[in-house]
């Protein structure tokens, strides 16, 4: 069993659920945070091996966020999988330097696949 | 005598020392004249007529013994008081040449104007002695210069009357120009404006004197200096080429930033307002604001209503995944449909969206180069996976790659065949042809099912438009083929359908290979 970190950010409690059900079967250990402002210093903590990221939400939004990691020298190459309803989504996430993106809603495997790419 | 003189001075000579012969020759010669003359003794009271020839006497109706000694007043009768007459007078007691016209009456009392030459005799002694009358009669040309007159003032009157009517017309116009709510100019071929209407004032907050006369493009702060639109305008006198709604967004002064649609045409007339432009200018901007509201509005109630929708599709998918091993294939039944209708449900959000983009002309393309037939292949697979009943099958290939929206056209096709599939329950088979016709690529989807009547036909495109029997058999709410044919629109490529009652339908849509130079949004 790897010990590898998936935090996993969407203000969307329904959604945070899901998915930290949708990982137990999987050998990653899930952070669900809710709260956008909190990513940083959990990034900074946790050192999270992914990030599934969703861009609307309140106050700090996920391309915003996603920029700073960007900046941020110990975070640049960190992947960052973008999960989002908005229509717009594929293109902002990859202009704010997303590694993936999977529209909302979304097919489990689909998501496994991605997720299980990027953490081999 | 003085006649004998004149005589000696070699005027007359007709027969040599005959006066009485060459009296008598006179005589007659004054009596051919087809002028009336006479001749008055200024000597003797109230100077008489003392001769007239018969060219007068012919004239005035009078015989020559009812003429002499009568003074010359009696041909007008009771008809005193010309001007001629006050004129008359006067050259009388001066001894004056004078010509008038003047009205005269036949002994029958018939009128005829009479133009009248008075001429003096002076006698030696300076005093006027006779005056000689000439008369001719010019009823007729009188006449006609009355008939003349009179058409002319009845022509003058119908001049007014039409100058009337137009100026009405004018005015009446002018009230429309002065009243639509859309602001109106005309520049004439040197772009300077020559009119403006009230809306135009209004709207920029202008008035009339600074902008008639002024260069189009040195109105206001230069908000028309555009390059593009000096192109377009300039193009317009030789091509004719109108220019269509041309949007200008600039910090005007006095009234902001807004967004302005241009429409110009060449006024066709011929003669003075030849090769004219006319301008109309719309105030777009609250329109594209709330445009942008609503588009912004459904934007974000797609995206909620995903929200939700995306975590119940996580808890049916997971179900799928660990349903316990004694299901019955009733409660394995109930999940997949479970999560089709939840497919369905994902596809109307994302509809309403699209349809709300098309209409305001705000659907955003990413047109990228993909391999087409890949495309056709996934999509096909896709839906295969989800259909038990009917076989899909692939004929024919492109080959190429083409400058498109992926996703939009995968929509487009995933679209075609889930019609297909559902208005061809009974049938087997759906057939896919891709092709590459020319620089295009052509894809027909071909089912054997319901088909469609050639007046629905002609409707299937619309909005909300679901063809008349389909509505009970067959849910949904018909804006799938008008958001697949605006996609293709957008592209630059035609949709379109084949059909026959009973039979079967083809939809069939073609894509340009090369993109077009201008295409971006």
């Amino acid at each position: 069993m790897s010990n590898k970190k998936i935090l996993i950010c969407d203000d969307d409690e329904g959604i945070l659920d899901m998915l930290e059900m949708v990982f137990e079967d999987s050998p990653y250990t899930v952070i669900p945070e809710k709260n956008s402002l909190n990513i940083k210093s959990i990034v900074e903590r946790e050192s999270p091996d992914l990030i599934l990221l969703d861009l609307w939400m309140p106050v700090l939004s996920g391309d915003q966020l996603l920029r700073t990691l960007r900046k941020n020298p110990s975070t640049i190459g960190l992947p960052v999988i973008v999960i989002s309803a908005s229509r717009e989504g594929r293109q902002i996430a990859y202009d704010a330097g997303a590694t993936g993106f999977i529209a909302k809603p979304f097919d489990f495997s689909e998501l496994m696949g991605m997720v299980d790419g990027l953490m081999a | 005598m003085d006649i004998l003189n004149k005589f000696d001075n070699g005027e007359f000579a007709f027969s040599k020392d005959d006066i009485k012969a060459d009296f008598k020759l006179l005589t007659r010669a004054l009596d051919a004249s087809y002028s009336g003359i006479i001749i008055t003794d200024n000597l003797l009271p109230d100077n008489p007529i003392i001769y007239c020839n018969e060219a007068f006497e012919k004239m005035s109706g009078y015989r020559r013994s009812e003429i002499i000694g009568h003074n010359c007043r009696f041909l007008q009768g009771a008809d005193r008081s010309q001007r001629a007459r006050a004129i008359i007078r006067e050259a009388v007691a001066n001894g004056e040449v004078c010509t008038v016209d003047i009205r005269n009456y036949r002994k029958n009392g018939d009128l005829f104007w009479n133009e009248l030459f008075i001429s003096p005799i002076v006698g030696d002694d300076g005093k006027v002695t006779n005056f000689i009358g000439v008369q001719n009669d010019i009823t007729r040309r009188k006449k006609s210069e009355q008939d003349l007159r009179a058409q002319k003032d009845l022509m003058e009157k119908q001049v007014l009357e039409r100058t009337k009517d137009l100026k009405e017309s004018q005015e009446f116009l002018y009230s429309i120009i002065q009243t639509v709510r859309e602001s109106l100019i005309v520049i004439d071929p040197d772009f300077k404006v020559v009119s403006a209407n009230d809306h135009f004032l209004k709207t920029f907050k202008v008035s009339l004197e600074e902008t008639v006369g002024t260069g189009l493009y040195e109105l206001g702060n230069h908000q028309w200096d555009i390059p593009q639109l000096r192109k377009l305008l300039t193009d317009i006198l030789p091509t004719n080429n109108p220019v269509e709604d041309f949007e200008v967004e600039h910090d005007f002064p006095h009234i902001g930033r807004k967004l302005m649609l241009l429409n110009a045409h060449r006024i066709e007339l011929e003669g003075q307002y030849k090769d004219q432009i006319l301008l109309a200018i719309e105030d777009i901007t609250e329109r594209r604001e709330i445009e942008r509201r609503k588009d912004d509005f459904l934007s974000i109630a797609s995206h909620e209503l995903k929200t939700p929708l995306t975590t119940i599709k996580g808890y049916v998918q997971a179900m799928e995944r660990m349903v316990p091993k004694d299901s019955g294939a009733r409660f394995l039944g109930f999940l997949s449909k479970t999560a089709k209708y939840l497919d369905r449900l994902n596809n109307l959000i994302a509809e309403l969206l699209d349809v709300s983009r098309i209409q305001t002309g705000n659907l955003k393309l990413h047109k990228v180069p993909f391999d087409f037939d890949k495309m056709v292949k996934e999509t096909v697979e896709a839906i295969q996976t989800a259909t038990q009943n009917h076989n899909i099958i692939i004929e024919g290939f492109s080959g190429v790659q083409v400058p498109a929206d992926e996703s939009h056209i995968a929509q487009v096709l995933t679209n075609l065949l889930s019609n297909a599939i559902k208005y061809a329950p009974e049938s087997g088979q759906v057939h896919v042809y891709i092709s590459k016709v020319s620089n295009y690529v052509k894809l027909s989807v071909t089912d054997s099912g319901i088909g469609i009547s050639p007046e629905d036909q002609k409707k299937i495109f619309e909005r909300f438009y679901r063809a008349g029997d389909i509505q009970q058999r067959f849910p949904g709410m018909g804006i799938g083929l008008y958001i697949c044919e605006q996609i293709i629109k957008n592209h630059d490529g035609t949709l379109w359908v084949e059909s026959e009652k009973e039979k079967g339908s083809t939809f069939s849509f073609t894509l340009p290979i090369q993109a077009k130079e201008d295409n971006e949004q």
